[in-house]
């Protein structure tokens, strides 16, 4: 039942035997003399086709690798995923704009992803947004004016107990207080990374007394 | 789509109980019974998506309200439609679905037919909403398409219908939940085969035709049932008029062998009728220019001088070419008036160019000339074998019954095509081929006998062939074996796994199917290829097996009339050899006068008469073989040494532009009549407007003839013709909504076994000779694009909006290697003339190849060489090694 | 503290626990694989499971061993299992502990569940947020496979189980299983319509099982201590087994809390989190994430179980336990998690994506003070409307807060609205532009 239509038409991905076989050879770069981005993550990319019996589920994970080239995912990107893919444009932008991680324009280096949700909200999350704001002088969805960081805010990121928090890129920062803000903002601009992202995540963390018990 | 069974089960909606079998979707089932289940995402011909919610209905036992159009019937459902619980829901989702709709009706071209507009008329629905209404930026979509995203109620029909239906991909959902709207890829206008079918399936207004944008309100509307002309699929088309004006054309769905779907010709190519160019008044030739002359004025100067030609040279001095685009009842009065009136048996169409090669074929080896299947049994098929078919392109509502089979009905796909399978901006069969044979169409008849080859040495072989017609099982063993694998792996680049894989698969099938299209049909091997395919039918006992047959494509709309009527030389109507002579008595006898008994010439033997001399007059309807066919064959020299060029046309084309008296003939879509598609359903053409001008459809200009010539043909109307034709012919004495196919004949094939094979079995299989290309070259093959068909099409505002020009189309491979880019400008050269062009780079065009719009090639068709098929006469000129240079 | 046995939590409360696999395998890891594969045959580790009572942590509460049982027998080709680790349910971070922290707990779970349903891959369909998780479990994954305990030929047994890390890219409605296949499927993530179920038409149409995180991460112990041990825990015979609690909100100690089913509300936040921050009274708590409708302080002793939660109104789902105090508001609170549904809300069905605008609006009308009277009904008619009539649970989850809290706390929504017609703030509604 119902079942037509949902692989059928789809190149499994065992048909495309290396990469080197696979049309990478595409509608006209915008920039040409730039290694297109399949041929400079060709390993990667053959890693990540090798997981999947149908080759569209490896579209996210290449637009990952895509974001991660640029900062964002572009046009001709995407276009050359849906190649790789046996897709066509339209279906890759359609899946790429279903989620809210990817970016289609670029953003700034930090991407600073506040959650307010109701449980941080509780615990407030609003106050920390205010202070980023004001710090930064951009209200969500901008970028601050050296491309260094840029401003959304989001919603739940399975942080609730430790709430106040924000993403940085790929980085939690959890309990967050003025203070901690601070020292975040000023790590980031200083040395690119902060200690203080939170690490393998266990809260309540144990008291000595109870360790072992 | 849940797949029904044979099981039927019984349900009770509404108190009413119906039998259907298990697994009908509730809604379908309701509508048996009439009940109409309201919705806006269900679509027959769609997967259920069950987003709308609208047809929710109570069903007994189960707790919550469940969707009707994905709900499968099963035994003793009791099903309620009409409770107040089931009407506040449908009350309530339409309250929702307004809450964003904007309520812009006065200026939404839906107004009238909107499925949103008259569910809320019914349920009286209006919504609580009061707040902001959400608002989409309006961006510019297509030339042809318009798109309105604030009116859509995200029920992704069109979404789905260009994914599940046309395999093009073309439209996305873009963003989620209220935000989400319809878009295409990138920064540029939408790309794709523009069939149209987003705006015929949308329930509201928000994807609209441009062309007819606020041109009307349904109810204004004068609406007229028939067939399209582009194409030989004979597709059912609803012409919309106001007036003299063509406003819009649409198909239903569930009518006509294209159930409802259309491609773009069908759909945008409409204007071509009320083209300002077109012929309005009679043309005499005096002092060397053609003048505007009254009706009287050019029929009695015809007349005249046919009479004198006639008198001074006989009747064979005069011939006839007409094209397959005419109606079955003009096609069948232009033989008869020119083998009564005239007496001359020199008569042919443009089934010439190629759709005869199939019919030759199919007559010789199973003694028909119609298809023994029909698009249902390419739906049905277990494997279909397409040939030379470029479907997508040329023949593209046959290619959804294969899309269909494929997608739906998981039917096995073989492809002979040369196809690079890639996706872009159009469907491709070759993605869904599951054995694709990707060839050079000049190489097509290689890989058909790689086929019969594994076959034979398979042993797939039918069982007890060999001992009833054992000297047809050697002799085709035998030459088989002269072909060696290696040479076909050279000639074809396939290894031959892959034919044995496929030839497996085929012959393990219980239903096959054999579509061969134009680039086989009008190649140097059209009718050999077409002979093979057949043995390859019979060896593997398909041939006359239900559900299994040979199924050659016809390219213009009444091709398959135009053989049927006897519009070529070697056929009587009923397409029956012209030297039969019991035939030639029935007729006679029907017709009450005698048949000329010369051989009768085909249309390039009549050009080399007249370049003789021998040939003297010349009738041509609708066709225009100066701008069709190359240089090699003089036909614009031979034209110009006639005494006498009668063209009846709709536009001056470079042919009638040499004639003596020009005669303005009516379009399809200001006549009645009948055609004959491509698998011989025949189908009432009716008018949707007046004919343009002074304009008459071309079987009335015959009867005036006729009269003048003292052979009256006098018809009151067509339908007076079709009586005749009836009465004369055997498959049309009952037109009725499916088609019977005939059977295949076993006399005929039993001939065929015994000695038919003979006579060009050698020059079928035999060793390949490769011949090289020399460097800088490429193989240029003159192809149909999608956007167009014939010339008329490109006097067609939509389809040249488009596609305005015709492009060389060449592989981005070719493209590196001759370094030019997307619409550089190229030189072409062969042995017989050169052009220039521009590029467009797609990727599905196979490396060393160039395809060439023929509807554009008047320019192109001059580079290549003429062969000529010594039995079917059909002149081939598609392919040809040209060399190309990039120009500034 | 624990006044009972850890299970899941257990060995990340060990000092110096890194959750590497000497770690792991030092606390008796992967014994449950090595006891179990070749050993004891597929069929009878389902029995085990069904036996054991072990119900789903992902949110319905499906029993474990029903589910895989629903696989069909004789199909031939592959199956897949599908991890859920999409944790979005906002107060739900429990899954994030247990990756992060252990993860080979998870996949030792992740091929015992292979092992019994016939599947040769298993896909970790990971919240893209979750950037270290995924890394975490990528780097357990390459010690497994090393070790032989993932990839082909596990341990000699000659069985092969393959495990991929999945990560999703934002979107809550991913975490319901046939979203979540769609996405895994490279499209948007929307809901399919059921039936078929993934037990027979799941991730590219094949059988398929989708399993929460802590779900799988319980097999090993199922394995190894016996069914009898673990249905003894806890609310037998429904809700056998502990649960990790998040809880979140204004309490002293907001984190994980490993109980057996059946303590009650108060136990657990009075007790293990430390009660309430301030000296402000409770005011209202959310016992099973977003999803779940709001209690009040009356439902205190309710026990932490599927049928005594559900019986007061509410439902356990995915164990995210989020506490408010006295003050705060309620119509301020169901307005953030409706934001979130709203943002939330995959756009397939009309009701709840053109609900979910309708009912935020009118929410922000309503606590901007410009709310009317007839509001009210609006609402709770649009909330109705909405449940039970979409594809997925999703359109159940969204009126939960607004149908919970116009329940329990509807005079805030009255006083809002007085507010507003006292200051005289009622002016007609602008019709929507078109
Ligand atoms: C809207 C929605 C969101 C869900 N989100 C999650 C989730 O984040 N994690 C999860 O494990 N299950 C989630 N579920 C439940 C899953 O659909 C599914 O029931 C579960 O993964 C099955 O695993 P289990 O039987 O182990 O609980 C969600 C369900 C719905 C309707
Ligand atoms: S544009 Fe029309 S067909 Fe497409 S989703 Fe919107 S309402 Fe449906
Ligand atoms: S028609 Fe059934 S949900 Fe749309």
């Amino acid at each position: 039942m119902w079942s037509w239509g949902s692989v059928i038409g789809e190149t499994r991905a065992a048909d495309i035997r290396s990469l080197a076989a696979c049309p990478l050879r595409t509608y006209q770069h915008q920039d040409c003399g730039r290694m297109t981005f399949l041929e400079k993550y060709k390993d990667e990319i053959a890693d990540i086709l090798s997981r999947y019996p149908v080759m569209r589920s490896a579209l996210i994970p290449l637009l990952y690798v895509a974001q991660r080239d640029q900062g964002y995912v572009t046009e001709s990107a995407m276009q050359e995923i849906a190649q790789l893919l046996r897709l066509t444009p339209p279906q890759v932008y359609e899946t790429i704009t279903f989620y809210t991680m990817f970016n289609l324009k670029p953003v700034g280096k930090f991407h600073i992803q506040v959650c307010k949700s109701l449980m941080c909200a509780l615990v407030g999350s609003d106050t920390v947004i205010e202070w980023i704001k004001v710090k930064l002088g951009i209200a969500s969805g901008e970028s601050t004016a050296d491309g260094l960081f840029s401003l959304s805010v989001v919603e739940c990121l399975a942080a609730c107990g430790t709430g106040p928090m924000m993403q940085i890129n790929e980085d939690y920062y959890e309990q967050l207080t003025e203070g901690k803000l601070d020292r975040i903002l000023a790590d980031l601009r200083s040395t690119g990374t902060s200690p203080l992202k939170s690490g393998p995540f266990m809260w309540p963390e144990p008291a000595p007394s109870e360790r072992g018990a | 789509m849940p797949e029904t069974t044979s099981q039927m089960v019984r349900i009770t909606i509404d108190g009413m109980t119906v039998h259907v079998p298990k697994g009908t979707l509730v809604i379908e089932a309701a509508r048996r019974v009439g009940v109409m289940i309201p919705h806006f995402c269900y679509h027959p011909k769609l997967k259920p998506d069950a987003n709308c919610r609208m047809c929710l209905v109570e069903i007994e036992k189960v707790p919550k309200l469940q969707t009707a159009c994905s709900t499968p019937a099963d035994e003793g459902m009791n099903i309620r439609t009409a409770t107040t619980v089931v009407d506040d829901a449908h009350k309530s989702v339409l309250e929702f679905i307004l809450a964003n709709h904007p309520l812009d009706c006065p200026v939404c071209d839906q107004g009238g037919k909107c499925d949103l507009q008259d569910f809320s008329h019914q349920y009286t629905a209006t919504s609580r909403f009061v707040e902001t209404k959400r608002i989409f930026q309006k961006e510019y979509f297509s030339p042809l398409i318009e798109t309105q995203m604030n009116r859509c109620v995200q029920c992704l029909r069109c979404v789905r219908y260009c994914d599940e239906v046309m395999d093009v991909k073309a439209l996305a959902p873009v963003g989620r939940g209220t935000m989400t709207e319809i878009k295409h890829f990138g920064s540029h206008p939408l790309d794709c085969e523009f069939c149209g079918g987003c705006v015929q399936i949308c329930p509201v207004g928000a994807i609209t035709s441009r062309l007819s944008m606020y041109e009307y309100r349904p109810w204004m509307l004068k609406r007229a049932e028939t067939i399209c002309g582009y194409c030989g699929d004979g597709c059912q088309i609803t012409v919309q008029t106001k007036g003299q004006e063509l406003i819009e054309v649409n198909s239903a769905h569930g009518a006509g062998r294209n159930n409802g779907d259309l491609c773009a010709r069908g759909f945008f190519g409409f204007h071509a009728a009320s083209d300002p160019q077109r012929l309005t008044h009679p043309l005499i030739r005096r002092d060397g220019r053609l003048m505007q002359a009254t009706w009287e004025e050019a029929l009695e100067y015809v007349a005249g001088r046919v009479g004198e030609i006639k008198a001074a040279y006989g009747g064979q001095s005069v011939g006839g070419l007409i094209s397959g685009r005419c109606t079955n009842e003009e096609l069948y009065l232009f033989q008869k008036f020119l083998r009564i009136a005239v007496g001359t048996n020199h008569i042919d169409s443009s089934a010439r160019y190629g759709h005869v090669n199939g019919l030759q074929a199919m007559r010789l080896v199973q003694g028909t000339h119609r298809w023994t299947v029909t698009f249902d049994d390419i739906l049905d098929a277990d494997v279909l074998i397409l040939v030379g078919t470029n479907i997508t392109e040329t023949n593209p509502i046959t290619g959804l019954k294969v899309k269909e089979a494929v997608k739906k009905r998981r039917a096995t796909l073989i492809t002979i095509e040369s196809l690079e399978p890639v996706v872009d901006t159009m469907s491709n069969i070759a993605n869904l081929s599951h054995h694709h044979f990707r060839i050079p169409t000049s190489d097509t008849h290689h890989a058909i006998v790689g086929l019969v080859k594994a076959v034979l040495e398979q042993k797939l072989t039918q069982p007890d062939l060999a001992q009833r017609h054992p000297t047809y099982f050697n002799a085709m063993t035998s030459a088989l074996q002269q072909i060696s694998w290696q040479e076909l792996q050279a000639a074809t680049g396939i290894e031959p796994e892959a034919y044995v894989r496929a030839a497996k698969a085929a012959a393990g099938a219980r239903r096959v199917v054999i579509v061969a299209g134009q680039l086989l049909l009008r190649s140097e091997q059209g009718y050999s290829g077409c002979l093979t395919l057949l043995d390859l039918l019979l060896l593997t006992g398909k041939l006359d097996e239900p559900g299994c047959g040979f199924a050659p494509l016809a390219e213009e709309n009444n091709d398959q009339g135009a053989v049927e009527m006897g519009t070529v030389t070697e056929f009587l109507p009923g397409a029956q050899p012209i030297t039969s002579g019991t035939e030639r008595e029935r007729i006679a006898k029907q017709w009450k006068s005698e048949l000329p008994t010369d051989k009768g010439a085909s249309l390039i033997e009549m050009l080399e008469q007249a370049r003789a001399g021998s040939l003297k007059a010349m009738f041509i309807v609708g066709e225009n073989p100066v701008g069709s066919l190359p240089a090699a064959i003089h036909a614009e020299a031979s034209l110009r040494n006639l005494d006498l060029l009668v063209c009846q046309e709709l536009f001056l084309t470079e042919t009638a532009a040499l004639a003596h008296v020009v005669l303005p003939a009516a379009s399809s879509l200001e006549k009645h009549g009948t055609f004959t598609n491509t698998e011989g359903h025949v189908q009432a053409v009716r008018p949707s407007i007046e004919p343009v001008g002074e304009s008459r459809p071309d079987w009335e200009i015959f009867s005036a003839l006729s009269i003048l010539l003292n052979s009256p043909m006098e018809y009151a109307e067509s339908k007076e013709i079709l009586k005749e034709i009836r009465s004369l012919i055997p498959g049309y004495s009952s037109l009725g909504p499916t088609p019977l196919p005939p059977k295949v004949d076993r006399s005929a094939v039993d001939r065929y076994l015994t000695d038919g094979y003979q006579h060009d079995l050698a020059t079928r299989y035999h060793p390949i000779s490769r011949v090289s290309r020399p460097d800088g070259t490429v193989r240029l093959e003159l192809t149909q694009s999608l956007f167009h068909s014939g010339k008329l099409s490109t006097r067609s505002k939509g389809l040249l909006q488009v596609e305005g020009s015709g492009r060389l189309r060449i592989s981005p491979s070719d493209a590196a290697r001759f370094a030019l880019s997307e619409g550089d400008r190229v030189r072409l050269s062969s042995t017989s003339g050169e052009m220039t062009t521009e590029v467009k780079i797609m990727e599905r065009v196979p490396q060393g190849t160039a395809w060439f719009p023929y509807h554009f090639g008047q320019a192109a068709v001059q580079l290549f060489e003429c062969a000529i098929d010594p039995i079917t006469h059909v002149p081939s000129f598609r392919t040809a090694t040209v060399s190309m240079m990039k120009v500034a | 503290m624990p006044k009972h046995e850890l299970i899941l939590l257990k060995n990340m409360m060990q000092p110096g626990y890194t959750g590497s696999l000497t770690d792991y395998e030092k606390t008796g890891g992967y014994q449950a694989l090595r006891n179990t594969l070749g050993k004891i045959a597929p069929a009878d580790v389902t029995t085990i499971v069904r036996k054991s009572g072990l119900r789903g942590r992902g949110g319905a509460g499906f029993p474990t061993g029903v589910k895989w049982g629903f696989l069909p027998k004789d199909y031939q080709g592959p199956r897949y299992l599908c991890c859920n680790a999409d944790e979005s349910e906002p107060g739900t971070f429990k899954d994030r502990q247990l990756m992060e922290r252990d993860p080979h707990q998870v996949l030792e779970g992740i091929v015992l569940a292979c092992y019994a349903i016939g599947s040769e891959t298993a896909y970790i369909y990971i919240r893209g947020e979750m950037v270290l998780g995924s890394k975490i479990l990528e780097q357990a994954i390459g010690e497994a496979r090393v070790a032989g305990y993932i990839g082909k030929n596990i341990l000699g047994t000659g069985i092969n189980v393959d495990v991929w890390v999945h990560r999703g890219a934002g979107a809550y409605i991913c975490g319901e299983e046939t979203a979540l296949l769609e996405s895994l499927e490279g499209k948007r993530g929307l809901p399919r319509i059921k039936p078929p179920f993934p037990a027979t038409h799941g991730l590219y149409n094949k059988p398929t099982v989708v399993n929460n995180v802590e779900t799988l991460a319980n097999l090993p112990h199922i394995i190894t201590r016996g069914p009898e041990w673990f249905a003894a825990i806890g609310s037998p015979p429904k809700s056998t087994g502990t649960r990790v609690f998040c809880v979140s909100g204004h309490v002293k100690r907001p984190g994980n809390y490993e109980v057996p089913m059946g303590m009650t509300v108060r136990e657990l936040v009075y007790e293990y989190a430390g009660g309430m921050r301030s000296d402000k009274p409770m005011k209202a708590f959310i016992p099973g994430g977003a999803s779940a409708p709001f209690l009040t302080p009356a439902h205190l002793d309710v026990k932490l179980d599927f049928e005594h939660v559900a019986a007061a109104g509410s439902m356990l789902g995915s164990g995210g336990v989020t506490v408010m105090e006295e003050g705060t508001s309620m119509v301020w609170a169901a307005l953030r998690l409706m934001e979130f549904f709203y943002h939330e809300s995959c756009g397939k069905c009309s009701p709840c994506r053109e609900g979910s605008s309708w009912l935020v609006q009118t929410m922000r009308r309503i606590l901007a003070k410009r709310g009317r009277m007839e509001d009210l009904e609006t609402l709770l008619d649009l909330c109705k409307n909405i449940a039970g009539r979409t594809v997925c649970a999703f359109g159940d989850a969204e009126v939960a807060p607004i149908q919970s809290t116009l329940k329990h706390w509807r005079q805030e929504y009255v006083d809002l609205i007085n507010e507003a017609e006292a200051a005289n703030l009622i002016r007609p509604e602008p019709v929507g532009k078109p």
